[in-house]
């Protein structure tokens, strides 16, 4: 068995149990091995996360108008013509067109941009509030980090939900190599909220979103790396 | 008892011979109490030679704290000696057919990191595939043709004379890459990158927050990409070079010192920039190999070898 069948093999029948051919495979390749603990790493770490989440309304929105205009699904037409269908529902058959759930999700989006803008602008009008003396001051990172450009904002809040998992990993360890990791993703983080400041003023800057893009991928690596280690010395 | 045997002793000729002993026996007693410590920490050494008949693949896993050093000979074996600042840490060797394993193992989870310190020295025939990984220890190689594929956390890598297909990731450690050959990308979040008198017809850095420094030629049909997220990029050329250059940054500077020696593009092609860059684009002699720099808010800084 070659390493590209291994790929093929985990992502059809996942982690376990594995074929003897594959775990042949995995016992004279480290880099498979590598690459199955890091997946298995992945794995447990999403098994801490909260089970029950409930996402807002509007993320089914975009998502499910990113997932028809990418044709992965579509609408199902109306299969009984000749049933009586209730007014409101054809009301809702409309809305629910592709072409218009793109719109009404653009409509979203240029509102919130809309909004977004003006309370910049509000802002900047505004004379800074000084905050209440008894209150401590939130972390920075999490109050100076805008939000991700919504090409990114899927990537992005991934990342965020691991952010916790990896850093409480290495939380207590004072060895070198989990302070350089600690050091590196504050540093990462900083440059992702200074390309993502700049993207919110100018959208399309293609370099920029490279450079963006560029980090959210160390940021992946690092917390993986993060993980890793976590996983060595618990 | 000693000292004051000696503090009985007369005044003067006694005072002096008084200065004399104190720090030694400070330094004797400093290094008896010092002693069972050092037994139990000893270091330790490990080598081993390996046959080989083609060209070897070398694989290291150094989860210690510690130096790996790579060296070339021109036997077809593979040696390898590890040197260990406690029993609290242990090598695996292993030989498979041409492939040699090398990993140091922490054996006991509550030691401190001082006593995980493991340094490797290895000599290898010339021809060798190398993957070194380790955590905070400079990786050195010398004088070694062959792919090889490097990662450190924290570490520092510094080759010399090697050439091939190099591919080295680091998180905070930086790379000195002095005479290589072949092809190399180069990526890190906060480490520098040094590529001094290079023979590479491809070169793929990028590094988030530190700095590039590349000084050498420009192979004719060469690729180079270099980008810093906040850092400095520095290219410095020679005059015989011949390349085509584009050098972009959303935020930063771009600082040409060498805007004698270069041309608009010749090739007939308009280059148009990114309208939210400060960008240059222009052409050194006769345009053959491909530069492009970049950085969000760094310097670009171009200027000509003397």
């Amino acid at each position: 068995m070659q390493c590209k069948e291994i790929e093929l093999v985990l992502e059809q029948e996942g982690l376990e149990p594995l074929p003897e051919e594959a775990r042949a495979h995995l016992a004279e390749c480290r880099e498979c091995r590598n690459y199955v603990a890091d997946l298995t790493s992945l794995v447990d770490a999403a098994k801490k996360l909260p089970a029950e989440i409930n996402p807002p309304d509007r993320i089914w929105l975009s998502l499910r108008a990113q997932l028809e205009e990418e044709g992965i699904i579509r609408t199902p037409a109306d299969v009984i013509a000749s049933e009586r269908v209730p007014f409101w529902r054809s009301i809702g058959d409309f809305f629910r067109s592709r072409a218009l759930a793109t719109a009404m999700v653009g409509i979203l989006i240029v509102a919130a941009t809309v909004f977004q803008v003006r309370r910049d602008r509000a802002t900047l009008i505004e004379p800074p509030v000084q905050p209440a003396k008894a209150v401590p001051a939130p972390p920075v990172q999490k109050t100076s980090a805008p939000e991700a450009p919504p090409m990114f904002a899927s990537a992005a809040r991934a990342l965020d939900d691991q952010e916790p998992v990896a850093t409480g990993m290495i939380l207590a360890s004072t060895s070198p190599v989990d302070v350089s990791l600690r050091e590196n993703l504050k540093k990462v983080d900083e440059f992702i909220a200074d390309c993502e400041r700049h993207l919110k003023e100018h959208p399309q800057d293609e370099l920029t979103r490279e450079y963006l893009s560029a980090a959210y991928e160390q940021k992946a690596e690092l917390l993986s790396a993060m993980i890793e280690r976590g996983r060595s010395i618990n | 008892m000693c000292l004051r045997m000696m503090g009985t002793a007369p005044a003067q000729p006694g005072f002096r011979e008084k200065r004399i002993l104190l720090p030694l026996l400070s330094a004797g007693l400093l290094l008896w109490s010092a002693a069972p410590a050092r037994a139990a920490g000893a270091e330790q050494h490990i080598e081993k030679l390996f046959n080989v008949t083609g060209q070897p693949v070398v694989v290291i896993h150094n989860v210690a704290n510690g130096r790996i050093e790579v060296k070339s000979w021109k036997n077809a074996q593979v040696d390898i000696v590890g040197t260990q600042s406690s029993n609290k840490i242990g090598f695996d060797i292993e030989q498979v057919g041409d492939r040699v394993d090398v990993s140091a193992n922490v054996l006991d989870a509550s030691a401190q990191p001082l006593e995980l310190e493991a340094d490797l020295q290895l000599t290898v025939p010339e021809q060798t595939e190398l993957q070194l990984k380790t955590e905070t220890g400079l990786i050195y190689v010398e004088q070694v043709t062959g792919d090889m594929k490097l990662e450190s956390y924290g570490g520092d890598v510094h080759l010399k004379e090697v050439s091939g297909y190099i591919i080295v990731k680091t998180t905070g450690g930086s790379l000195v890459c002095t005479q290589c050959a072949g092809k190399l990308d180069f990526s890190s979040i906060g480490g520098n990158a040094q590529i001094l008198q290079p023979q590479l017809n491809s070169i793929n850095l990028m590094t988030t927050t530190g700095n590039i420094l590349f000084d050498g030629d420009f192979i004719r049909t060469g690729l180079y990409s270099m980008k810093s997220g906040k850092g400095l990029v520095e290219v410095r050329f020679s005059s015989t070079d011949s390349f085509d250059l584009k050098a972009q940054t959303a935020t930063g500077i771009v600082d040409n010192q060498a805007a004698a020696f270069l041309k608009p593009d010749s090739h007939g092609v308009k280059h148009i920039a990114n309208k939210f860059a400060h960008g240059l684009f222009g052409t050194v002699g006769l345009g053959l190999a491909k530069v492009e720099l970049s950085s969000y808010s760094g310097t670009i800084r171009i200027m000509k070898r003397d």
